[in-house]
């Protein structure tokens, strides 16, 4: 490997490492839109794409740049039937709510870690609910909203000890070759 | 949490521009979904195809499941809903006597009045393999698309009453979208006193209801059935019963979307409404003295769905229409020329060209 990372001017495993966010964040677009629902229909799926963005638009912003966040709001509009744009516009917005305050979201921790997510759930949320507003010119009702807010706020706290694995052993130690 | 035990690499990340041009971007995407909302249709017809195999595969053991949970509730009540189901049972037999009679008197009674009966509606059946509940979305994909002549537009039923309308077929699978989404408004009419109205979805489990009369009698217990105004969704199809929310009212559909496993998509198609034969006395041409042409015979019907089906045609839109805009048309820019048959009216630009060349 490290013949041809001299031979060739790059490493794979870096390479690898530099698209596992990404990789990260579509499969939580796959996972989240499988039209299958094991509660029955009784509560939303978890938006699972937007914790791997929130994530590493924290630890590594980087390997998440607008233009992914951008694919994979794309992706989202795409696979969950919403009209086109909606989610993607609210990816980005909670990117730059992250980007903006990014020394403060990264400086918390325990509990406040998870209220930093709702805090970029609630800023996706309520983009999403204000285009939907005006897209059909009728104000949808919130409960619907604020149950996906409230669900993926509770699955955020698992799948950041699964995505802190990822970062420690593929991301970071891909990224120490370097 | 995790977020403390990992501190940015760099600093703020030089993201500005890319920002700034990713959200305008964006922005124009949303507009342009909504001046083409079909954007995205044909991929996303074309990936639920693509994946249906492993969704047919998948969803048998989650529909299960599904069906499990939502079925834990009512363990809890089992006694008294058996006795209620009991009383409901013993009070359906006695509407099931009264309604075999009354349809035996219907049929008599057609039957000495010559009528045309209601034509019998041809469906497809077909096997949910997804549901999707989305905060704003609430649909399902089922395992019949183009291929086996599902539509966009038709109406879904499951044993109870109506779930919903296709809105998105692809060759083998199809996307129904849930009378309770945010799409859906089809116009009803509520019974007794057959009030028109359109029952729109508003994420709700029960859909809301604009009466088109505003002082329309409404009732708590009204049976909401589809009116079939617009030629998409046949008449009558049960939808509904009618509860009180408020100074308003809601609808409690009668299908539960939750648990159903199989629907029956409608084929149904309003048949195309025909401007009468004009009278020799009706022309300008019998005015300048020239002699009409004979009226052409009536075209046989090809098809069960063009019997008149149409119970409210002159709400449906073709009624605003014009009667027989192309006879005026040739008539006036022509009036030598010799009527157009009524049949061959959707030819207008072959006659206007006739027209202009003589």
């Amino acid at each position: 490997m490290i013949a041809m990372q001299d031979r060739l001017g790059f490493s794979f495993l870096g390479a690898f490492g530099s698209v596992i966010p990404f990789l990260c964040a579509l499969l939580g677009v796959i996972v989240a839109n499988v039209p299958i629902s094991v509660s029955g229909g009784i509560v939303p799926p978890p938006l699972l794409a937007l914790m791997p963005i929130y994530y590493w638009c924290l630890v590594r912003p980087d390997l998440m740049p607008p233009f992914a966040v951008f694919i994979i709001g794309v992706l989202e509009d795409l696979l969950s039937g919403s009209p086109p744009g909606v989610w993607t516009v609210a990816f980005i917005a909670a990117y730059a709510l992250v980007d903006r305050e990014r020394e403060s979201f990264a400086g918390l921790g325990g509990a406040g870690a998870i209220l930093g997510f709702a805090a970029a759930m609630l800023v996706a949320g309520a983009s999403v609910y204000g285009i939907i507003a005006i897209y059909y010119w009728n104000l949808p009702p919130l409960g619907p909203i604020l149950v996906e807010i409230a669900v993926s706020v509770v699955f955020y706290i698992p799948i950041v000890v699964l995505l802190s694995f990822v970062h420690r052993r593929l991301v970071g130690s891909a990224r120490s070759d370097l | 949490m995790a977020n403390g035990l990992h501190r940015p690499l760099r600093g703020r990340g030089n993201a500005q521009l890319p920002l700034a041009i990713v959200a305008v971007l964006a922005i124009v995407l949303v507009l342009l979904g909504k001046a083409q909302s079909s954007l995205f249709d044909q991929a996303r017809a074309s990936f639920t195809d693509w994946t249906r195999p492993a969704l047919e595969w998948v969803s048998t053991p989650f529909a299960g499941t599904a069906n499990w949970v939502g079925n834990l509730g009512h363990v809890f009540n089992v006694y008294q809903e058996n006795l209620q189901l009991r009383q409901e049972n013993a009070r359906l037999r006695q509407w099931q006597t009264a309604a075999l009679v009354l349809d035996d008197r219907l049929k008599r009674y057609q039957l000495l009045l010559n009528a045309v009966p209601d034509p019998a509606l041809a469906a497809i059946t077909a096997r949910v393999i997804g549901h999707a509940s989305q905060p704003f979305l609430d649909t399902m994909i089922i395992d019949a698309g183009k291929a086996q002549g599902v539509k966009p537009g038709e109406a879904v039923v499951d044993a109870r009453g109506m779930i919903g309308r296709i809105f998105l077929a692809g060759q083998h699978t199809a996307w129904i979208v849930l009378l309770t989404d945010l799409n859906s408004r089809i116009p009803v009419l509520i019974q007794p006193g057959n009030v028109q109205a359109i029952m729109a979805g508003d994420n709700s489990h029960n859909p809301t209801l604009e009466t088109l009369a505003q002082t329309a009698p409404l009732k708590a217990g009204g049976q909401v059935v589809t009116s079939g105004d617009g030629g998409l969704i046949p008449p009558g199809l049960p939808v509904g019963q009618l509860v009180a929310d408020g100074d308003g009212f809601r609808v409690a559909l009668l299908a539960d979307p939750a648990s159903i496993e199989d629907v029956r998509i409608v084929n149904f198609k309003l048949p195309q409404e025909q401007p009468p034969a004009p009278s020799p006395d009706d022309l300008p041409a019998s005015a300048a003295g020239l002699k009409p042409e004979a009226p052409p015979p009536p075209a046989p019907a090809t098809t069960p769905q063009a019997t008149p089906l149409a119970i409210t045609p002159l709400a449906s839109p073709h009624a605003a229409v014009p009667r027989n805009p192309t006879l005026s048309h040739a008539a006036s820019q022509t009036p030598q020329q010799p009527t157009v048959p009524p049949q061959q009216g959707a030819a207008k630009p072959a006659t206007d060209d006739e027209g202009d060349t003589q």
